[in-house]
């Protein structure tokens, strides 16, 4: 570690001595009546209170062919209800309808158009050259349908209501493993936020369904395709999952998005938004009790679905071979190695996770202060590779466990002059000595206590509280929660010494290279 | 209500389905939230040497971290010409380079031990040193914090690294739309001898000695320039006392100087339609008028508009607009700069696929022309005036936020009452306010429009939407080259 021990030992033998102690949350957990679940926090240092209800479903819950779908919904859920959203009810059905009708028949010509372009009479079907007269003119029928349909929108309506009752952070986010839809409100409109949320929940209309698709393909291309080297890491990360339903991305592949119909987000709907398969979280002023009783009258009457969720039944299976992707991007060049490792609840998620930060640095998990600038890491690889060999200008390492698989990720950026193949074995080294040596008491006592500090620094907010038992709950439960800090401070070096050399193998990692496309002397000396 | 549902809980669901729901969300009513502005003089003190300091201590909830940040006014607009990037390097290196005491690697030890983030930066106007710790070893902490404060060391071979790291930075400036916009963008609003286009290069960050970093300190290291802000779990008074004893005993060295006024830009701005060609999926667009700054009478009034335009979430014009109708864009927003120094800009910002950069610019422009031109309806001034009153207890969540606030507010120079009023002046504003704002505001001959993005596809437009991008407004069109990364000429 090149750090004479000897200098701090007084200090360091104190810190180490004592772990920190876990802060205590009460936690508040109810079931309604139809199966849906409540977890509320009391607060009650400010009037507000941040709010989110989280569908059990995700990307990994998709197929081919509808892969995106889950995202639709973020998407979809704030288009309104039977009472918001329209001045009238009845003919917004009805077109509705009529829309789903133009898009059916527009189906047919893209059917048309997918068979000349699998033949190779076109190169793009979605490129508007290509379409056929009949297709053009559905499209301006269906344009036309739009127009009348919006005469008749309350645009916005359910985003105007929150806005105008003093909310922030409206939003919502899809991961592979879950739905999260929150919004922060003054802590008078607790019963405003349960109904909303339950009309939206219980009586939902997709109006704009076909257009919103269309937000979502610029949605593709601002935080994918326009990112350099977005679309190598899409393709790596398809690479890297051979089975599972993690290979593609939460926002899916573009052919889906543009043909997804609404008969399909309604069956999706019906599967996955029933109350069964919803948890809300409360965070903040309010009285649990009453919340509980509030939140049965308002969400308790929406049905359950009997047949309960399917089951994601791939298991992504022990990766046979090492796999390789090298890429010419259009930035800094880099290495990245992502290990197969195991989910977020796994008995070895808490070694995994001490193993990344001795590794990457400690300083990742105690959080950023206030109006701080950024702080290199300190682990072994910095120390290695950035400070002492100076082969590199960043390396960092992180187990980021999902809720059917995991990652084990190594990363570096080559200075100047050097490569990212130099890096690779300068990497494995440093994996290599602890599963040969192990790691020090020191080292993981202080990965525990920053580890620790940074579990302060997400509590100390109704949103931070808020998001990181959404965290839990997206792949565990509430003991998971609770019982977080317990099981980080059990790791033993043993634990660390046998992850590094159970998980972090040849066959079960996946290397990108990637290298700066076109002119090289842009990257300077 | 309350014994009425907690009576209906134990009898179960059955007599809950009985309760009526009511049939749309204006039927029910709120109890009033009483939320009192926090004001800056109730969390300040002054140190011994005059320095002011914003306490905030835990109130009923909080963790045992104490946080503290030493702020400063100085930064960028400060870098003699030729060496751009020297407050940014003096910020990072103000920790990462160590101190007379403890070499960088021996105070990472320190802190790694402690759990405790010692962090620096510095901007364009402004700085600050941060340290969040737990609260036994506040002491511990604040020792080092003062160390690297009084006594930065500039370890050269940390200051090498840095270098390393910027230089790598600056080569990927032309990678993506949005860091070529970024650029631009300052280019054309703030010229070229301004600070605010002032970005380093290889040249420059080559230049910057130690001795660069050592100079740039003893003259900032002023009690005049500081300001610190301080919230969690501590004691106020015991508080003050400590910091009396270190940061108050502080007095300015031979060379420290009280920074100077931040100078405005002195550039005739040229309006008109900018693009820089960059092969790209999709485009990024900005666009620019002049505005004014917070403590203008018109602030409030010339708010409301913005937010009705183009403010944060689904509600504004825009959105309506160029995302929910036409599918446009995932985003597009305009903000209104608080001009701290200068006037602010309105800015609007959106990033749509190539072909549809002019139709939507078209759009954009339209919602603008109509806030000129009639005022907005009541139900919807309302929804926007209510939103912001309602939301700004939120505005203040959390102790930590609400004292950097205020010290971030006395370091650019705001008057500290400054929100005092801020609802009654919102609720204050009418439609033809916010009309009369529009029209004086949103000039559209002072454009300025930039799109970086594809140039063919940008240059021709939309075959659903005829209109070639150099007609989006009445205004000349040129092209405006690349930027070398390394030397930020134009690229011929």
């Amino acid at each position: 570690m090149g750090v004479p021990k000897v200098l701090l030992g007084g200090l360091t033998a104190l810190i180490a001595a004592g772990a920190l102690p876990a802060q205590h949350l009460p936690v508040v957990e109810k079931t309604l009546s139809n199966g849906m679940r409540l977890v509320m926090v009391e607060r009650r240092e400010q009037p507000t209170i941040a709010f989110g209800w989280m569908a059990q479903v995700g990307s990994a819950n998709e197929r081919p062919g509808i892969t995106g779908l889950a995202h639709l919904f973020e998407h979809m859920m704030f288009k309104g209800t039977k009472t918001l959203g329209t001045r009238d009810a009845k003919r917004d059905g009805e077109l509705n309808d009529l829309q789903d009708k133009v898009q059916a028949g527009i189906r047919e010509e893209m059917t048309v158009l997918r068979e000349q372009q699998r033949r190779g009479g076109i190169p793009d079907m979605m490129d508007p050259k290509a379409r056929t007269p009949r297709l053009q003119k559905l499209l301006d029928e269906y344009d036309a349908l739009v127009k009348e349909q919006r005469a008749l929108i309350v645009k916005d309506e359910m985003d105007q209501i929150y806005t105008q009752a003093g909310a922030t952070g409206i939003n919502a986010s899809t991961s592979q493993d879950r739905t999260f839809y929150i919004v922060s409100l003054p802590s008078n409109k607790l019963e405003l936020w349960m109904w909303i949320e339950a009309d939206r929940i219980g009586h939902p209309v997709f109006r704009e369904f076909y257009s919103e698709r269309n937000v979502i393909l610029e949605e593709r291309r601002q935080t994918l395709e326009s990112r350099p080297g977005g679309l190598v890491n899409e393709a790596f990360n398809a690479m890297t999952w051979m089975a599972h339903p993690y290979s593609w991305e939460v926002i899916g592949w573009p052919s889906d998005i543009a043909q997804v119909t609404r008969e399909q987000a309604n069956e999706f709907f019906a599967t996955y938004y029933a109350p069964n398969n919803l948890t809300a979280v409360l965070v903040g002023d309010f009285d649990p009790v009453k919340a509980a009783a509030l939140a049965e009258r308002y969400f308790g009457r929406i049905p359950a679905n009997p047949k309960g969720v399917p089951q994601v039944i791939t298991l992504e299976p022990p990766q046979p071979a090492e796999q390789r992707m090298i890429a010419d991007v259009e930035t800094t060049p880099s290495i990245q190695v992502d290990f197969k490792a195991v989910p977020a609840v796994h008995q070895d998620g808490p070694a995994l996770q001490a193993l990344g930060g001795i590794l990457g640095g400690a300083q990742m998990f105690a959080g950023r202060p206030g109006g701080g600038g950024g702080r290199p890491p300190t682990g072994r690889l910095h120390k290695a590779l950035v400070l002492e060999k100076k082969v590199a200008t960043n390396a960092s390492a992180s187990f980021r466990g999902q809720k059917y698989g995991g990652l084990f990720a190594l990363r570096a950026t080559p200075a100047q002059g050097r490569t990212p193949e130099e890096l690779e074995p300068l990497l494995y080294a440093e994996v290599e000595k602890i599963a040969k040596e192990g790691v020090t008491e020191d080292e993981l006592q202080r990965f525990k206590n920053a580890t620790q500090v940074g579990l302060y620094t997400r509590l100390e907010s109704n949103t931070g509280i808020r998001e990181t038992l959404a965290q839990a709950l997206a792949v565990g439960t509430v003991q998971d929660f609770q019982e977080a800090p317990k099981r980080i401070q059990a790791v033993t070096r043993e634990d660390v010494q046998r992850v590094a050399k159970q998980y972090l193998v040849r066959d079960s990692r996946n290397v990108l290279i990637t290298h700066r496309k076109g002119i090289q002397k842009l990257e300077g000396k | 209500m309350s014994t009425r549902v907690a009576t209906a809980l134990v009898l179960g669901s059955g007599l809950l389905l009985a309760q009526a729901i009511p049939p749309r969300p204006e039927n029910l009513t709120f109890a009033p939230v009483v939320f009192k502005t926090p004001l800056a003089k109730e969390l300040k003190s002054k140190l011994k040497n005059g320095i002011s300091v914003y306490f905030a201590p835990n109130g009923l909830e909080g963790t045992p971290l104490v946080r503290i940040t030493v702020g400063w006014r100085g930064g960028g607009y400060l870098d003699p010409k030729g060496k751009e990037g020297l407050a940014q390097l003096f910020g990072s290196q103000l920790v990462q380079g160590g101190n007379a005491k403890l070499e960088p690697a021996k105070l990472e030890d320190r802190l790694e031990a402690m759990a405790a983030t010692l962090t620096a930066s510095c901007g364009d106007t402004s700085g600050g040193i941060s340290l969040q710790v737990v609260d036994k070893d506040f002491d511990a902490g604040l020792e080092l914090l003062m160390q690297s404060l009084e006594s930065p060391a500039f370890s050269q071979d940390r200051l090498d690294l840095a270098k390393r790291q910027a230089r790598q930075a600056l080569s990927r400036r032309n990678d993506a739309v949005t860091s070529i916009a970024s650029y631009q963008f300052n280019f054309l609003l703030f010229g070229q001898n301004h600070f605010a286009s002032a970005d380093p290069t290889t040249a420059s960050l080559d230049g910057i000695t130690r001795e660069d970093l050592k100079a740039f300190h003893a003259r900032l290291y002023h009690p005049a320039n500081l300001v610190v802000s301080v919230s969690g779990a501590f004691d106020k008074k015991a508080m003050l006392e400590k910091l009396n004893r270190s940061l108050g005993t502080l007095k300015p060295g031979p060379e420290a100087k009280a920074s100077p006024k931040i100078p405005a830009p002195d550039f005739p701005r040229a309006p008109g339609i900018y693009l820089t060609a960059k092969d790209a999926p999709q485009a990024m667009v900005n666009w620019a008028v002049p505005g004014l700054r917070r403590s203008d009478p018109d602030w409030h009034a010339a708010y409301v508009m913005n937010q009705l335009l183009g403010g944060p979430g689904f509600t504004s014009r825009l959105m309506k607009t160029i995302r929910s109708n036409e599918g446009l864009t995932y985003g597009v927003y305009t903000s209104l700069g608080a001009g701290a120094h200068w006037q602010g800009d309105v800015v609007g910002r959106m990033q749509t696929k190539n072909r549809s950069v002019a139709y939507a610019l078209r759009l954009a422009l339209a919602e603008m022309q109509k806030l000129k031109d009639a005022p907005a309806p009541e139900d919807e001034l309302r929804v926007i005036k209510e939103g912001i009153i309602e939301s700004f207890p939120s505005q203040w969540s959390g102790r930590q936020a609400i004292a950097s606030r205020f010290a971030e507010e006395a370091i650019q120079g705001w008057t500290e009452d400054w929100w005092a009023d801020f609802r009654e002046k919102i609720q204050a504003v009418t439609a033809a306010d916010v009309q009369r704002m529009a029209k004086k505001y949103l000039a559209l001959d002072k454009l300025v429009i930039l799109a970086v993005g594809k140039a063919s596809e940008i240059e021709a437009g939309d075959s659903d939407h005829p209109g070639a991008f150099k007609d989006v407004a009445k205004l000349p069109f040129l092209a405006l080259p690349l930027r070398d990364p390394q030397t930020m000429l134009p690229i011929k």
